[in-house]
């Protein structure tokens, strides 16, 4: 059996080595290329990289975005966690599904919508002329601080998630402890309650930091390019006959992402120093849960409008652009048409039918990948094990941007896979390829082992044990996952927009396309609702499945990676 | 019985041969920068035509990657084995640059004459017949009527006119090196008004934007809805066919401009090199030019007449007399800069980094330095109209602009500006 095992190890590792290492190290070895010499290589690019002060000021502007936006969502995110996890409300689950819209919305997309919405010749801005308030149209978003506002709003369900999986977890026995030794709620939130869910925020705020060193394209959306993705971005797509802008490019790609390893790994190992373990598990599923006063209660409900109204924006504005066509200079569409979605559905359901096969067929990779490795590492003592979860794990905190350049560059001439469809399910297997696995992981190591010691111990083997015990108790976690990995697939754009060609494009290309290098917005409007239509459904019935929309959309992983 | 063997052999290998001239599917494939509606247009023009000639339906691929410098890009990726056969679309640079690279093969379409060797200094067709221009247009700007109507600005006529102050933050372009027009749009003003004052022109123009877009798509987006109302560098048909589309924006074509000839080529070592010879003279056909039109290009034939096709019920004909003014393209009088094609391509790159590095880069340093600047100048004037003599200050800002322009060491031009402002307070106390 151990031999069987260790070959399930092996094919894992060509995998990986293919598909991860592989085409990872061209990047490292395009980025030591120097312009206009062949066969030689130094670190020129990056002395080049660290001596350009425009090339610092891009790296200081996404470093200040990253804290900026960090600060943003955890101001806002943490009443909010709070509200969610310990009051007794009416109507929580739909505010927390309003809430999570963002998790599930392209980043891009709402951008969009802000335009549409608070642009210099957006709905606000028309409705202030044509009142007569103001003369001129006044600049609402374009700026830092509109970049800081979508990306917040894009990222603040990362903290929530995370942190009301924090106050949940946490013994109540602590807290009342707290109370009885005479600590009020205000010191008792700071000294106790803080601390024990600090693993659990920074879970969140990872992915909150690092995505500003990820997204390229709300910047450039925004006409902001001095951040380090984007210039990564621009200085790759367009270098044209200047080599050396490409190299620079990859330099700054290899650095942002080791960046967003650097920072991943120190805060994993931070989190792992400082995992409060409690005795006895005093919890109960849903935490201590607390009936408010009536302010309280009044606050929250505003509270928790105030942002739902705000979320809730972007898909009404999406829509109003959806169903009009060419609707500018109005504030409000005065022609109402089914025009874009007959064209998504009738003329060109190539791009529907695209984004569901590729994400279909990343998803039947992940599982094929996911289940053997997540059982490699729970139940095996294989060797490498580990080095294979954290490889794995790693990829969580690589850009977009690395994989679809590395892509680009690996698979051209040795192995030419970049010249056949398949790529693209590929790469969003190999992007997305954490999230499957950390699901199936987190509910292998909710079932008990001696369930399949006794199916062995009964004769059965080891095939017959998972397919007849373990899968059958696993498929809830699985199923989750499944769904989660499939939601994310399904709106991946920063790898796929580097290895598309004509006939290719999924619907977040569309959108791009639409948008940003066509005229019609209208389409690219009903292409975005309807992602949020199919999406909100998939989170739905996870949601029904799963039990709780706020473990759906986190998994059952409870915030930790 | 033997006989009955041979035909029954005869019909399956009839029927394999027949499946497998079914399967391998009759194909070509384009790359290049043109727009989705000629591509469309096109796509739609020549498989028809290909079905009514040769009785089979032609699969036809098209990769359009970005602008015609990522374009040209995808042409090197692909290493001398190319997945395209015709690169369609951009203009002259992009083709010298191909040609240089070893990317095409010579080839004249039949109806080659019916293009015009060379209008207004500029090259329409090379004469090696690596690349031949099947719909001409002029680098333009855009602006939108409704949005300088609400503002209450007057529409700029000019290239100096768009640095009057009262455009300011009312103007968008893009970086050069991620248009290709732009970067034609720089080398005009470098070309027509001299290296130096081209440069101060890009300065003082740079202070009147708004921002910077991503592309050229991205600025007549911007300015078709309204966001900003004009846009540099754009292809002259975007005007029509945002019009077209009901957008409220027009053509503003400049004192000084260049034609670009957008073009056709074959590209070596092509998969389907037959088809896609077909394809070019299908292209320079009189049906072929009329799905160019109502694919919102301009056609290139000097034998066609707007009019003419308009009374045929071509409603694109329409749009385009009304755009251009002019019953056939060559009969535009535009103003030429007398264009050195060669030049330009040589410092392609070179103009580029300048431009980055010089301007886009320090941008903010460039506005706040000249923003001061014009303050002071202000202050200046204000004192002499109080008949204070400032001869001192005057020369002194006046040192500055020359710094801020000819120089562009913004950081330098205001501290001189601070200076004026100095002995402006000294002279007149």
């Amino acid at each position: 059996m151990l031999r069987g095992n260790i070959l399930i190890s092996i094919i894992l590792w060509i995998i990986i080595a293919l598909f991860v290492i592989y085409p990872l190290s061209f990047l490292i070895i395009e980025s030591l290329k120097i312009a206009g010499k062949t066969h030689y290589y130094s670190i020129q690019n990056y002395i080049d990289f660290f001596k350009d002060p425009y090339y610092l000021k891009t790296f200081g502007n996404t470093l200040l975005l990253a804290i900026l936006v960090l600060i943003t969502t955890t101001i806002f995110g943490l009443p909010l966690a709070y509200i969610l996890a310990r009051y007794n409300l009416k109507g929580k689950i739909i505010f927390t599904a309003l809430i999570l819209l963002p998790i599930v919305l392209p980043a891009y997309a709402g951008a969009f919508a802000l335009i549409i919405l608070f642009g210099k010749m957006g709905i606000v801005n028309l409705l202030l002329l044509d009142l007569g308030i103001i003369e001129k149209p006044l600049n609402f978003i374009f700026g830092l601080h509109g970049l800081v506002f979508i990306q917040s709003l894009h990222l603040l369900p990362f903290i929530v998630l995370s942190l009301s999986a924090g106050f949940t977890n946490i013994d109540p026995s602590l807290e009342e402890a707290a109370e009885v030794e005479g600590a009020g709620s205000l010191k008792r939130f700071l000294t106790i309650t803080l601390p024990l869910c600090s693993p659990n925020y920074l879970a969140g705020a990872v992915i909150v930091f690092l995505w500003p060193f990820t997204d390229w394209l709300t910047p450039l959306i925004f006409g902001l390019q001095d951040f380090l993705p984007s210039i990564a971005y621009i200085n790759i797509a367009y270098h044209f006959t200047d080599m050396h802008r490409k190299y620079m490019g990859i330099v700054s790609v290899v650095i942002s992402s080791l960046i967003c390893v650097g920072i991943f790994l120190a805060s994993k190992t931070w989190v792992e120093r400082k995992k409060y373990t409690a005795l006895s598990k005093g919890t109960t599923l849903e935490g201590r849960v607390i009936k408010p006063k009536i302010l309280n209660k009044l606050a929250s409900y505003c509270y928790m409008l105030i942002i739902a109204i705000l979320v809730l924006l972007i898909p009404i504005v999406l829509g109003l652009s959806a169903f009009s066509r060419r609707w500018v200079l109005q504030p409000f569409p005065s022609y109402w048409t089914l025009d874009n979605f007959k064209l998504i559905f009738l003329e060109t359901p190539v791009l529907l039918k695209n984004s569901f096969l590729f994400s279909g067929m990343a998803l039947l990779f992940g599982v094929c990948f996911g289940l053997p490795a997540a059982y490699i590492i729970t139940r095996t003592k294989v060797p490498g094990k580990d080095a294979l979860d954290f490889i794995i794990t790693l990829m969580l905190a690589f850009p977009g941007i690395a994989v679809g350049v590395s892509y680009l560059l690996a698979f051209w001439k040795e192995i030419p896979l970049a010249t056949h469809w398949i790529i693209m399910p590929l790469s969003l297997f190999i992007r997305r390829l954490p999230y499957f696995l950390r699901m199936a992981h987190a509910s292998y190591l909710q079932l008990d082992v001696s369930l399949e010691e006794a199916s062995e111990v009964s004769g059965a083997g080891k095939f017959r044990t998972f397919s007849n015990i373990s899968l059958p108790l696993l498929l809830k976690g699985v199923f989750v996952g499944l769904v989660m990995f499939f939601i994310m697939a399904f709106q991946e754009i920063s790898t796929a927009i580097f290895l598309y060609r004509g006939g290719w494009e999924t619907l977040p290309i569309g959108i791009y396309l639409n948008w940003h290098r066509g005229m019609e917005f209208g389409i690219a409007g009903a292409m975005a609702f309807l992602m949020i239509v199919i999406i909100f459904i998939l989170l739905l019935i996870v949601a029904r499945i799963g039990g709780g929309i706020l473990g759906a959309a986190w998994g059952s992983s409870g915030g930790r990676y | 019985m033997k006989k009955r063997t041979i035909l029954l052999t005869f019909t399956l290998i009839c029927i394999f041969l027949f499946s497998a001239r079914l399967q391998a599917a009759e194909k070509v494939g384009w790359v290049g920068p043109v727009y989705k509606e000629l591509s469309d247009s096109l796509m739609k023009g020549f498989k028809d035509y290909y079905k009514r000639t040769y009785g089979k339906d032609i699969e036809i691929t098209f990769v359009r990657p970005g602008g015609w410098p990522v374009c040209v890009d995808k042409v090197r990726a692909w290493k001398g084995k190319p997945d395209a056969d015709v690169f369609l679309g951009a203009g002259a640079p992009a083709f010298e640059v191909l040609e240089k690279e070893g990317f095409l093969i010579p080839f004249k379409p039949k109806e080659w004459d019916k293009i015009p060797e060379k209008w207004g200094g500029m090259k329409v067709k090379d004469e090696r017949f690596m690349w031949t221009c099947f719909a001409p247009w002029i680098v333009t700007n855009l602006y939108n009527e409704r949005v300088l109507k609400a503002l209450k600005l007057p529409v700029p006529k000019t290239w100096k006119d768009l640095l009057n102050p009262i455009y300011r933050e009312y103007i968008v372009q893009t970086l050069p090196y991620a248009s290709g027009t732009q970067h034609e749009v720089i080398e005009i003003h470098l070309q027509s008004f001299g290296e130096k004052e081209g440069w101060a022109y890009n300065r003082l123009l740079a202070a009147q934007l708004a921002r910077f877009s991503t592309g050229s798509v991205d600025t007549t987006h911007m300015v078709s809805r309204g966001e900003i109302p004009i846009g540099i560098a754009q292809p002259q048909m975007n005007a029509m066919s945002a019009r077209a589309d009901g957008y409220p924006v027009r053509d503003l074509l400049p004192d000084k401009t260049i034609l670009v000839p957008e073009a056709v080529g074959l590209l070596k070592n092509a998969p389907n090199e037959a088809n896609g010879k077909i394809f070019i003279d299908w292209l320079f056909s009189l049906e072929g030019q009329k799905y160019v039109l109502e694919g919102r290009y301009f056609p290139a034939r000097t034998d066609i007449k707007f009019s003419n096709w308009e009374k045929e019920g071509l409603t694109m004909a329409k749009h385009a007399k009304e755009a251009l003014g002019v019953d056939s393209f060559w009969d535009l009088k535009v103003g030429f800069v007398n264009y050195n094609l060669e030049l330009a391509t040589k410092r392609w790159d070179e103009v580029n980094r300048y431009y980055e590095f010089e301007i886009y880069r320090k941008w903010r340093e460039l506005k706040s330095s000249l923003f001061l600047i014009e303050e002071v100048e202000g202050e200046i004037d204000a004192a002499k109209k109080k008949g204070i003599d400032v001869s001192k200050a005057e020369a002194k800002i006046k040192e500055a602009r020359k710094l801020f322009e000819y120089d562009g060491a913004y950081a330098q031009a205001r501290l001189t500006a601070s200076q004026a402002r100095t002995l402006l307070v000294s002279q007149t106390r």
